[in-house]
């Protein structure tokens, strides 16, 4: 009899333990909400400082969920918490990989999600289609924008809405290897494949440039360069038209001459000096300074494509965007991390200590940045870089502009029927979404 | 008291109830919740039921595409499972043979691939034995003076490059079966059938393929639904995002994936999964009666 109760106890502890951890985790909440401002030690500074703590009295803590690169945020981190320490607001980074399927999760849920999110700019839409971001015009004034790189505020503006602070961004150069490379790098798209012709031999593996070119944001500097769009602003997809065919046929000419064109191929191509140059995104900057690499970089705007424009890569502007419940409960710790995130300093720290070029206009005042060959590069090519698109349709684009660019320069598809095809299997896509 | 006793069993068995129902069948009922919803981008938290329109388009996506990805997963569920077993089924005689030293290696060495994660193997795969600069079958065709090839850029060999792998991966568990089986069968029948003057094949034809049927069943049949349900050789292998690899090759499941869930829209894809999930069903009772039969 004994046996058969304590049988059954266990049973019943058992099925009590499985569903406890299925709790909402209100208990937990205190706890993870105790701030701890950071403990730098600097000093008390102006006066208009210690106005502003009276207004923000107790300890606020504003949580960030991220995607990216912990060094890159833990200097972001350091440098906001230095700033607003005096007002008690101090801000934390969580690396959560697969940061979109998280944000679809907790973007409502003011206890487990984050009150901010560090990510790039084209999720944007998805991210306000579901309902879960609070536009940022009405915490911030007009004045912080001023200060930033327009195309960097463009890209955080989604249905003419101002949803996200840039805080830097990215877009694709041409780095080449100063050693392999012979004479002066061209100045259009033209001698450069002339250059390449003759300094490239598939056979033994030695190539001149190689591209993901089968990879739409590497191909993108060429399409947009051409007139050709992946997806307009109203979400008609551009891969039939006439632009884009010019520009595909144009490509294909170039990939034939740059390996498989796979990420992993041609960065260890470029990394073992098996090939002269690269295009490629500062992303890729530690891997060639581990391989010792004596690195020249040009900007990409710097090549003139047959038409007489020059190449017109896509940028990435990483910056956050701001939780509706966090924009209705913490207003004012918001507001000041925001106008912090977008500041000189911010963007000096990202510049040096992290290779990134900021979105902030000032920094590049700053000695330091100014040196950089790389940001200084990142930065001239803004003036033709278009942001890519925010929109949500857009993250269904990739796979059929890809599948177009693979079919053609893998498969040896026909540009004309390839273009077709994948068009409409963009129009497909994007009415699957509603 | 009877009724009471009836109820033991139940009660001991909650824990694991729970756990099954908590597990397996709450996602099943849930996702057929969802599919009968309009949960999308745009109705993200305020979805509503919406019937079975949901249904509708994803029996219209039953397309000449659909019958495609399903032809070319029926090949390549009957290609893969009859190389494995016939492959398994040497490997393992061999394994068998005797007088075979360290055959305990042999085996280890053999099991290797089984316990590999299978997104490291598929990756080394297409790194170190497909690609086109560092593969080793390009480095064997240079070496011949060939040209290079890309193994993966068309629908043909990309079908056998994934088969060569999946054969790969799924091999050890075969002739760990196999192997199994072949201890199990009683020697002295092998001895009778050589008195009798039995060769090699009749011995293997009428002794040790029957003795094998019944137990090497369970193997097959779980084979059999892993590899029509295969997912990650052909993704990784072709359709990365980022670096697709131009074959435009599609299972089923690589089918449904590129057509319901990069679209976010859950009502429509969770109406696909269950349309999946039905056709599966449906494949799973006809095999079980396969066996009952048996």
């Amino acid at each position: 009899m004994m046996k058969k109760m304590l049988c059954l106890m266990l049973s019943g502890i058992m099925a009590v333990t499985l569903l406890t951890g299925c709790g909402s985790g209100q208990g937990s909440k205190e706890e993870e909400s105790v701030s701890k401002p950071q403990e730098t030690g600097k000093e008390e500074t102006a006066d208009s400082e210690k106005e502003a703590v009276q207004t923000v009295t107790e300890p606020v803590e504003i949580k960030i969920w991220h995607d990216g690169d912990e060094a890159i945020m833990a200097n972001i981190a350091d440098t906001v918490n230095q700033a607003l320490e005096s007002k008690q607001i101090s801000v934390s980074f969580e690396k959560k990989s697969g940061l979109t399927d998280q944000l679809q999760l907790y973007g409502n849920d003011a206890v487990n999600g984050p009150d901010m999110y560090f990510y790039a700019h084209d999720s944007l839409g998805t991210f306000v289609e579901m309902g879960i971001l609070s536009p940022i015009k009405d915490l911030v004034d007009d004045s912080v924008f001023e200060g930033l790189l327009p195309m960097t505020v463009e890209a955080g503006t989604y249905k003419n809405t101002q949803y996200f602070m840039p805080v830097y961004f990215e877009t694709l150069l041409f780095m080449y290897n100063k050693s392999l490379w012979e004479g002066a790098v061209p100045e259009t798209t033209e001698e450069l494949y002339a250059y390449m012709e003759t300094h490239t031999d598939t056979t033994a593996g030695n190539y001149a440039v190689v591209n993901q070119h089968s990879t739409a944001y590497n191909v993108a500097p060429i399409i947009n360069g051409f007139g050709g769009y992946i997806i307009d602003k109203d979400g008609n997809p551009g891969l039939d038209t006439k632009e884009m065919i010019e520009a595909v046929e144009y490509n294909k000419k170039f990939a034939a001459l740059q390996a498989d064109g796979d990420y992993n191929t041609v960065t260890t191509l470029f990394n073992e000096g098996k090939a002269a140059a690269i295009v490629g995104g500062p992303w890729l900057i530690s891997g060639i300074k581990d391989a010792g690499i004596d690195l020249g970089i040009k900007s990409l705007a710097d090549f003139k494509l047959p038409n007489g424009n020059g190449l017109a890569p896509f940028s990435g502007v990483q910056g956050v965007g701001v939780m509706k419940h966090a924009a209705e409960g913490k207003k004012d710790a918001i507001s000041q991390v925001l106008v912090t995130l977008a500041g000189k300093e911010v963007g000096e720290i990202l510049a040096i200590s992290s290779n990134c070029a900021p979105a902030n206009i000032e920094a590049y005042d700053n000695p330091a940045v100014a040196d950089n060959e790389m940001i200084v590069a990142i930065k001239d090519t803004a003036q033709t870089a278009q942001p890519m698109p925010n929109i949500p349709e857009m993250s269904v684009m990739w796979g059929p502009a890809e599948g177009m660019l693979a079919a053609v320069n893998k498969s040896g598809e026909d540009v004309q029927t390839a273009t077709q095809k994948y068009q409409q299997d963009a129009l497909t896509a994007i009415e699957d979404m509603q | 008291m009877k009724k009471r006793k009836n109820l033991i069993p139940w009660m001991q068995s909650m824990p694991a109830l729970i756990l099954i129902a908590v597990i397996i069948l709450f996602p099943i009922f849930y996702t057929g919740y969802i599919s009968l919803t309009n949960m999308n981008l745009y109705h993200w938290f305020d979805f509503e039921v919406i019937g079975l329109d949901n249904y509708k388009r994803a029996l219209l996506k039953v397309d000449s595409g659909f019958l495609s990805a399903l032809a070319t997963t029926v090949v390549w569920t009957a290609v893969n499972m009859v190389l494995q077993v016939i492959l398994a089924f040497f490997i393992a005689l061999g394994l068998n043979t005797e007088g075979l030293k360290i055959g305990r290696i042999y085996k280890t060495l053999l099991m290797f691939p089984w316990a590999m994660p299978a997104y490291v193997s598929i990756l080394l795969w297409k790194v170190g034995i497909y690609n086109t600069e560092f593969g080793l079958l390009n480095k064997i065709l240079v070496s011949m003076g060939m040209e290079k090839v890309n193994f993966l850029s068309q629908n043909v060999p990309a079908f056998f490059s994934c088969m060569a792998l999946n054969l790969w991966m799924a091999l050890p568990f075969m002739i760990m079966t196999i192997d199994g089986a072949l201890q199990s069968i009683d020697r002295s029948s092998y001895e009778s059938a050589q008195l009798e003057g039995a060769g090699f094949w009749a011995k293997h034809l009428y002794i040790t393929v029957p003795a094998l049927r019944v137990v090497i069943a369970p193997a097959v049949i779980m084979t059999t639904f892993t590899t029509f349900k295969q997912f990650d050789i052909v993704y990784l292998l072709t359709m990365q995002k980022g670096s697709l690899s131009g074959a435009s090759l599609q299972t089923i499941i690589t089918y449904a994936h590129q057509n319901a869930f990069v679209s976010n829209n859950y009502g429509l894809s969770s109406a696909v999964s269950i349309i999946i999930f039905g056709f599966i069903i449906l494949f799973s009772t006809w095999t079980n009666r396969g066996v009952k039969e048996d």
